[in-house]
């Protein structure tokens, strides 16, 4: 009598180890988002949700850019900077784009991952080619 | 308020089209395979910025990248004078005209394998003509199959031959431009045959001369086919340009992330040097 009340005494652990999710061992695993995954498993162009955020961001900024110097500065954008260069807006997205990428290959050559500090220099290159380039 | 006419860019629209397919989806492919790992089978496992850091740091992408510096540099420090002196001796009238274009633009219209292979032909050293006579009659020891050196001139040759004639025909496209009026004052003044050149033709010749340039350097940047058909990157590495060693790694290992990823620094090199070209270029003309 005394052991069968000292198993009721172990009753609710049993249900504290389900709510602690070993009552679902071999049930399928809920997927939360993640940037490297495959998006698309059988498409062949192989995207990723961190690939396909580059291109949103090259593309959007190339559309802004567009939009700028269509509708907003549409007269006499062009400036000599401090590189002696005639820029327009889309010159100085370039200039900044292409930067960038040496930025990168550059840090990855010399010093290696992870790539947060060429991250924010190429931020700062940025902010100075439209500033002054 | 400006008003123009904007249906132009409808007529511009298939041109975009087409180069979203054959340029952008597979450009897009390649900066997706190059983060990425793949067995085949259409399966790719993140890999992050690894292969950047690999490719940069491996020595065999270092030679190959320098050995085609010096290929670049060396094609364009000799076709582009060599280019102009034959553009300037050209006849400007006359009968002999059609026939030295049609003679410059031979070489040009050649298949790029087929080049390679006649002048595989052409430079074997025992039943090659070029080969057979600079050994046997000759007597210089040439080999382009065993030394580095003999392999590195044909290949340099070859591209001469093959390339001279494009920076011919634009420059003396530009020479011809030049109306009489300029000469005839230039020789009122008595100016001498060196500053007839150095301020009449030179800056008539300019525009063309930058499209040359830039068309020179692009495309032996990105050579492949002759360089592969006649010494296939031999003897040893010594002729493995860039593109050679792509195809290497792409398509003989089967390495996609590597490969992808060594095409896009490939890329990243050839736009700079174009855009560096052309803005040094075109500086001038903007002021």
């Amino acid at each position: 009598m005394r052991k069968l009340l000292l198993s009721l005494f172990f009753l609710p652990s049993m249900a504290v180890a389900q709510q602690a999710g070993w009552g679902s061992v071999g049930q399928q695993e809920e997927k939360g988002f993640s940037w490297t995954d495959p998006l698309w498993p059988d498409f062949w162009m192989a995207w990723t949700s961190a690939t396909l955020a580059l291109f949103v961001g090259i593309f959007s900024a190339i559309a802004l850019i567009g939009v700028l110097e269509g509708f907003k500065y549409r007269d006499g954008i062009e400036r000599r900077g401090v590189l002696g260069l005639t820029t327009t807006l889309g010159d100085r997205l370039f200039i900044t784009l292409l930067g960038s990428v040496y930025i990168f290959l550059a840090w990855l050559g010399l010093v290696g991952q992870p790539v947060w500090t060429p991250l924010f220099l190429s931020i700062g290159w940025g902010v100075f080619v439209f500033w002054k380039v | 308020m400006r008003t123009e006419n904007q249906k132009a860019w409808f007529f511009v629209l298939p041109v975009l089209a087409l180069v979203a397919f054959n340029a952008l989806v597979p450009m897009m492919t390649v900066v997706n395979y190059s983060v990425q790992e793949t067995f085949g089978n259409n399966q790719f496992f993140w890999e992050g910025l690894g292969w950047f850091e690999q490719i940069l740091r491996s020595d065999r992408f270092q030679a190959a990248l320098g050995r085609q510096f010096l290929f670049t540099f060396l094609i364009l420090l000799i076709e582009v004078p060599l280019g102009i002196i034959v553009a300037l001796s050209m006849p400007r009238k006359g009968l002999w005209v059609p026939v030295c274009l049609v003679l410059m633009a031979l070489p040009m219209l050649i298949p790029w394998n087929v080049v390679g292979s006649m002048w595989n032909i052409f430079t074997l050293p025992k039943i090659g003509l070029m080969g057979y006579f600079l050994n046997d009659v000759l007597g210089i020891n040439y080999d382009m199959t065993q030394q580095p050196l003999s392999a590195w001139i044909t290949i340099v040759v070859m591209d001469v031959w093959h390339w001279t004639s494009l920076v011919v025909l634009l420059c003396y496209a530009g020479l011809v431009s030049i109306p009489d009026a300029y000469y005839q004052a230039a020789k009122i003044d008595g100016a001498s045959p060196w500053s007839v050149f150095r301020y009449i033709q030179l800056p008539k010749m300019k525009t063309v001369l930058t499209i040359a340039v830039l068309l020179r350097f692009m495309d032996s940047f990105n050579i492949y086919t002759e360089p592969f058909v006649l010494t296939g990157g031999g003897p040893g590495n010594s002729t493995t340009l860039l593109s050679i060693d792509l195809v290497k790694i792409a398509l003989g290992q089967f390495d996609l992330g590597p490969a992808a990823a060594m095409s896009l620094i490939y890329f990243a090199i050839t736009l700079l040097v174009s855009w560096v070209f052309y803005t040094l270029m075109t500086k001038d003309d903007a002021q």
